[in-house]
């Protein structure tokens, strides 16, 4: 359907965004107990619960033991409730799987495994609520996981979708604009050294457009990555308080 | 940015209502585009002045339903609020919402959008159980609030509504803000404008009206969209525009389909729609869907003739092979447009109306049903054309409902009619504004305009080094090409120089005579008038190449080697030049023939200084001719085509009566112009192609369909001769061969049927079409564009800046303006392509109006104008189509007359009425009663009489009736093609001297018109539009392009 206007003349997003501002990013580290390592992350009406555990020893076939390196284990799943109609399977579907493996590429580029031969990484993601960029909203929460359960990084991984209208960048797609035909791109960034981890596109785009695109993503992640610093700091502010005492 | 959430009910993809949670984010900084703003808003673009009494916030019904008063350019200050937009988006379609849209982008219009939902404080969210209406309207009045407020009170906002619980609820609620009904609105405030008056009235009628329906069906209903296009995707039902045939209106529609939409190869052919039912209240250009009927119902198209008034006859008519037919079943969109109509008599009124307001209007294209207008001013407007739009058509009624919009006047009016025409072909043309003129560069007596020191010093300066000269029409005041020609290197290399009007230079991009351009197009050229798209102070002066002043051009250079021609370097740029001779064709070509003339540049002048400037004048006319001839032949090689237009020039007197219609002559120097602009537009086209390989403009000709051949094959075939299609290189060697010695005028018609089976040319961005695309078919050039009249032509406009911004580029400058992306490019040539057709068509039209008026004074029984010698060039079921060389009128000649009568020939060759039957074959038909068999073959002359048959509610239309099968004896004595060139010539002079004479006699008539003159035919002798005519016979080329070399489309597609 052709007749949403993604854009309006005056610049408008349908949300009443501006082309380049992102939606509101919430999150709290430390959500959980039990595990190493667990975060909650909500960008605008995308949420999401990400946790970790390990390193430890290798589960299970120890066949896929790494003698130099961590194993990094991802698996993303998204709740029966996350979208407006009932999802019949929570995870296991090619989508999902797709999904898992990409974050587990990304991570692999982030964490610094090699402290840790011979030893697992388990990453788990459930996205509560979809409303679009499901992909980097995984990302981002894993990322403050992954800090909250005191694993080595390069950097902070900080993703984003950026789609293209009108000869205009949008940053971070909302899942009507993701549904309205757009091509959209996804980014995961180390925003300090300026690496790309992931960079996934499925849609046709000009090859003229592809800079802009990646360039609009790149400034988009890292104001996600400070988003994310802010909350990281005051999360060890929180802890210390309660240590010192 | 606050974040709050909306929540919205939406039906899912298989029909479920879904909750979806939408983010919805609100900002305290949104722009208010008032002059006014106290608080720095970012207000870019359009702003609303500050001295007005009053904003008006229209409320969301008042948008959606009189959103035409809001276009009312006197009111001023409208402040659209996102909540109406997105109302009209929704409720009235795409269409609709662009035209809005349209409005808000227009700089003429006062009006701005106010994006109010993203606005913290005028953002009201929905409360529960409130009603759509009430909430949209609740939002409007916010937004009119936050007007008040955010101005600091200094503005009165006025928000009109057509809800008066509204009014009641907000009038009191706070001062400043006042709410009130439209009607009250325009009474208090637009007292004197009564055409927003009376569209108010007419639309609240149709509203009423269209309440109070009935509820019997008239026809099924159209299914819902999800539905069609499922079906369309699933190959079930086809997608196309409806065609409605013009002689069969009410029953025979074509779809036409687009080939993306239908797969099956078998379906590449047009689709029939039969009969009112079946079309289920599409009108003529609406996108529709059809589903195919079985095969056993599929039918053919009639291909008898029909006379006018014999719509409803249907029956035994013969047919042809049975083709796909199918029904409506639903229409994607609409395509409704502003239609002129005729209210008829009052007798007529009284029988078929239930209530005397509501009147079946009859429209003046006969493809458009008749449409039933509500109006109380019936008897007032009897016999009257008016201007309507459709509202809408249920299926309960039988005619849709419209509202009359402006009344244009009695019809049969000279000026009623060309207004007709104009609204029929969506050319508007208001005069240019204060605001257009006042950017305007002065040139008068007192202030005369002078060339600025600092574009001397950037332009290279030509005044002194070349000798350059203007060859236009006699009296063309707007001259927009020069030439120039000399030698270099003591003969070695020769120099030819092509100069065209800087206009861009006057007209930066976006002023607005800019965009006044860009939405005309091109100028408008009727029979008796023309519309200028440039203000005359530019069109005539300013950017006229005008002989012995300096003038600002963009040129073209070539260098080419003496002798063989070839081109050895290209300059482009900006120039200053001073044109030496401003000549015309018949003195150039006389020159040329070295004949004893008087140039008038040269009079003063004494005879040895005289002899030796003529001689330098000739010497480089003839080298151009000498260039000219090669180009030429270096394209003939290519396989450039020659084709036929109907070339007639109607001669108009002082008071512009027709006076006579005469064929045009053909002049070597037209061909030797037309040349030199085609090599100009060629190399700009390639170099603006190389800088800008995404976004440069240029114009293709596609190849023309093969199967649009068969008639000029078939014909052909009649005579023995063979066409070969395949290419144009073979296409225009076998029409050099089809030609009869005992008749020129078959080869005349075969290359106007040849011109008829072409596509047309149009404007591209070459982002949008692959390289191959971009050919010429019948110039046979790879590259082409328009370069050489940025005066009357807009697309030139274009690639003027285009090649600027080429030639700053190689200086290493950046252009200062960024250039327009692909696609606004491709919107922009198609919107010019659309405007150059509907020139042509208004064209066409009013030179067939004034066909009318020449045949209407004339009595056809007496006058011997009136008779006149015809060749047959295709034949039907019941008669044969003929054209009439003499006037360039084409039209169907009856053989059998509803009465069952058909025409025999008696001894002498009179045709008679008689009781008889007519059989048609391949190649002739034949007549058959008790006196005998007469046969009519194909490119047989006969003689016909011209009538007019008058018609109330559409256009006059000629009409032929065969008098005699024998050629008209004084037939072979207009045949301009039998003559020799030097007689040519000479015929050419002798019109010249009568046109000169009749000049003389116009200005001592005195100033009263002259200033006719000024006003209606700025710049040409009137006589010259006719023959423009052509140019739309052949359907390929643009008016602008031939209007200096009007005769060389004869010889060439210039276009």
């Amino acid at each position: 359907m052709a007749g949403l206007e993604l854009l309006s003349d005056q610049g408008y997003r349908l949300d009443g965004r501006k082309a380049t501002e992102l939606r509101k990013v919430q999150a709290r580290m430390g959500v959980f107990a039990q595990a190493d390592g667990s975060a909650y992350l909500e960008q605008g009406n995308t949420k999401a619960l990400a946790v970790v555990y390990g390193p430890h020893e290798m589960r299970g076939s120890r066949s896929r033991t790494l003698h130099d390196r961590a194993v990094i284990n991802c698996q993303y799943s998204m709740a029966t409730f996350s979208t407006a109609e009932r999802k019949r399977r929570p995870h296991g579907d090619r989508k999902s799987t797709e999904m898992s493996l990409h974050l587990k590429q990304t991570f692999e580029a982030a964490v610094m495994t090699q402290l840790y031969p011979r030893s697992q990484i388990d990453i788990y993601v459930k996205i509560l609520q979809s409303d679009g960029g499901n992909y980097s909203v995984c990302v981002n929460a894993a990322t403050l996981a992954v800090i909250d359960a005191g694993i080595p990084m390069r950097d902070y991984v900080c993703a984003c979708t950026v789609g293209f209208v009108d000869e205009t960048p949008l940053a971070d797609l909302c899942y009507a604009e993701e549904s309205g035909g757009v091509s959209s791109l996804a980014l995961a960034l180390l925003p300090r050294g300026g690496q790309i981890a992931l960079l996934q596109m499925d849609a046709r785009l000009h090859q003229d457009h592809l800079e802009t695109l990646i360039d609009a993503a790149m400034t988009a992640c890292k104001g996600v990555s400070k988003v994310l610093d802010e909350v990281v700091r005051q999360h060890l502010q929180e802890v210390s308080v309660l240590t010192r005492e | 940015m606050i974040k709050t959430e909306r929540i919205l009910h939406l039906k899912s993809c298989r029909g479920r209502k879904v909750r979806v949670v939408r983010e919805h984010y609100v900002r305290e900084r949104v722009p208010c585009f008032s002059a006014l703003c106290q608080a720095d808003c970012d207000n870019d673009g359009k702003v609303l002045p500050g001295d007005l009494t009053h904003y008006v916030v229209p409320d969301v019904g008042v948008v959606v339903d009189y959103l035409e008063i809001l276009e009312f350019r006197e009111l001023q200050g409208i402040v659209f609020t996102q909540t109406a937009c997105q109302a009209v988006q929704h409720s009235k379609g795409r269409r609709q919402y662009n035209r809005l849209r349209n409005l808000l982008k227009d700089p003429r219009h006062d009006c701005v959008l106010f994006a109010n939902e993203f606005q913290e404080y005028s953002y009201c969210p929905r409360e529960k159980g409130e009603s759509q209406e009430k909430w949209q309207t609740r939002c409007v009045y916010s937004a009119a609030v936050w007007y008040h407020n955010h101005l600091a009170g200094m503005m009165d906002i006025v928000m009109i509504t057509e809800d008066q619980d509204a009014v009641a609820q907000f009038s009191s609620l706070s001062s400043g803000v006042y709410v009130v009904s439209v009607q009250d609105y325009l009474s208090n405030f637009w007292m004197e404008l009564h055409a927003a008056h009376e569209l108010y009235n007419s639309i609240s009628q149709a509203l009423e009206e269209k309440e109070s329906e009935g509820t019997e069906k008239e026809y099924t209903e159209h299914l819902p969209s999800e539905i069609l296009e499922a079906g369309i995707k699933s190959g079930r039902y086809i997608q196309g525009v409806l065609n409605v045939n013009k002689h069969r209106a009410q029953q025979e529609a074509l779809i036409t389909t687009q080939a993306s939409s239908n797969k099956n190869t078998d379906l590449s052919r047009d689709v029939l729609v039969y009969g009112g039912k079946n079309r289920n209240r599409a009108v003529h250009g609406d996108v529709v869907v059809v589903e195919l009927l079985p095969k056993s119902e599929w039918r053919g198209k009639v291909t008898s003739l029909t006379e006018r008034q014999g719509d409803e006859k249907t029956g035994e008519d013969e047919k042809s092979k049975p083709m796909p037919t199918g029904y409506v079943v639903g229409i994607l969109q609409r395509n409704w447009r502003d239609y002129v109509v005729t209210f008829p008599p009052r007798e007529a009124t009284q029988s078929q109306s239930r209530n005397s307001q509501r009147i079946l209007a009859i429209p003046w294209d006969p493809r458009i049903p008749k449409i039933r207008i509500s109006t109380q001013q019936a008897d007032a407007l009897q016999d009257h054309r008016v201007v309507v739009r459709i509202d809408s058509w249920e299926s309960t009624s039988l005619y849709p409902n419209g509202h009359s919009v402006r009344v244009l006047g009695r019809a049969g009016e000279l000026e009623t009619e060309i207004q007709t025409i104009l609204i029929e072909n969506f050319i508007h043309v208001p005069p240019f504004s204060e605001a257009q003129l006042k950017e305007m560069p002065v040139n008068s007596p007192e202030k005369p305009w002078k060339v600025h020191p600092s574009q001397v010093a950037s332009r290279r300066d030509l005044r002194g080094t070349h000798l350059v000269f203007s060859i236009d029409p006699r009296g063309c005041e707007d001259v927009d090409d020069t030439l120039s020609v000399r030698t270099l290197d003591g003969g070695k290399l020769l120099e030819l120089g092509v100069h065209i009007a800087d206009v861009t230079h006057f007209v930066p991009e976006g002023s607005l005579t800019d965009l006044e351009a860009r939405s005309r197009a091109t100028t408008y050229y009727l029979a008796d008038r023309r519309y200028d798209m440039l203000p005359a102070v530019l069109s005539a002066d300013l950017c006229s190449l005008l002989g012995g002043v300096d003038r600002y051009a963009m040129s073209v250079l070539w260098e080419l080697d003496a002798h063989t021609l070839e081109v050895t370097k290209v300059w482009y740029g900006r120039t200053l030049i001073r044109s030496s001779y401003q000549l015309h064709y018949e003195l150039a070509q006389a020159l040329l023939n070295r004949e004893d003339t008087e140039v008038p540049e040269l009079a003063p002048l004494s005879p040895e200084e005289k002899d030796a400037k003529l001689a330098e004048l000739t010497q480089a006319l003839e080298m151009l001719t000498h260039v000219a001839r090669h180009l030429r032949a270096q394209r003939d090689r290519g396989g450039a085509l020659e084709l036929e237009g109907v070339e007639v020039r109607a001669q108009l007197d002082a008071e512009k009566n027709i006076t006579a219609l005469v064929p045009r002559q053909p002049l070597e120097v037209h061909e030797t112009v037309a040349e030199c602009m085609i090599y100009a537009n060629h190399w700009v086209a390639r170099k603006i192609q190389k800088t800008f390989p995404h976004q440069a403009l240029l114009r293709h000709h596609p190849p023309p369909r093969q199967e649009f051949f068969s008639q000029l094959v078939d014909s052909a075939k009649a005579r023995g001769f063979t066409i070969n299609t395949s290419s144009n290189k073979a296409l225009a060697d076998s029409l050099d061969r089809a030609v009869d010695p005992e008749d020129p005028l078959v080869n005349r018609m075969l290359r106007m049927m040849a011109t008829q089976a072409m596509s047309q040319a149009l404007y591209f961005s070459t982002g949008a079409q692959s390289q191959e695309q971009y050919y010429h078919y019948g110039l046979a050039l790879d590259h082409y564009t328009h370069f050489t009249s940025p005066i009357r032509r807009y697309a030139d406009m274009i690639v003027h800046r285009l090649l600027t911004a080429a030639v700053d580029l190689d200086k290493g400058l950046s252009p200062a303006v960024a250039l327009a992306t692909n696609k606004e490019l491709e919107e922009t040539t198609q919107h010019i392509n659309n405007k150059n057709r509907a020139a042509q068509r208004a064209q066409k039209l009013s030179i067939e109006l004034f066909q009318c008026l020449y045949f209407k004074e004339r009595d056809p029984q007496t006058d011997p104008s009136c008779v006149a010698d015809a060749a047959i060039y295709a034949i039907r079921d019941n008669g044969v189509l003929v054209f009439v060389p003499q006037y360039g009128v084409k039209g169907p000649v009856y053989l059998k007359n509803r009465d069952g009568e058909v025409v025999t020939v008696g001894q002498d060759g009179r045709c008679e009425w008689k009781t008889g039957s007519v059989k048609r074959y391949s190649e002739h038909i034949s007549t058959t009663c008790s006196s005998g068999t007469s046969t009519f073959t194909l490119f047989d002359h006969i003689t016909v009489r011209i009538s007019v048959q008058p018609s109330r509610c559409h256009a006059d239309s000629l009409n032929l009736e065969i008098i005699s099968n024998k050629p008209h004896k004084s037939a072979e004595s207009q045949q301009p093609h039998s003559q020799g060139r030097s007689q040519l010539v000479q015929e050419v002079v002798r019109q010249a001297e009568e046109a000169s004479q009749q000049a003389q006699e116009r200005a001592s008539r005195g100033p009263r018109l002259s200033k006719e003159e000024r006003e209606f035919c700025q710049s040409k002798t009137p006589n010259l539009y006719s023959l423009l005519e052509e140019i739309r016979e052949l359907a390929l080329m643009d008016v602008g392009a031939c209007r200096d070399c009007f005769m060389n489309i004869m010889y060439t597609f210039y276009s």
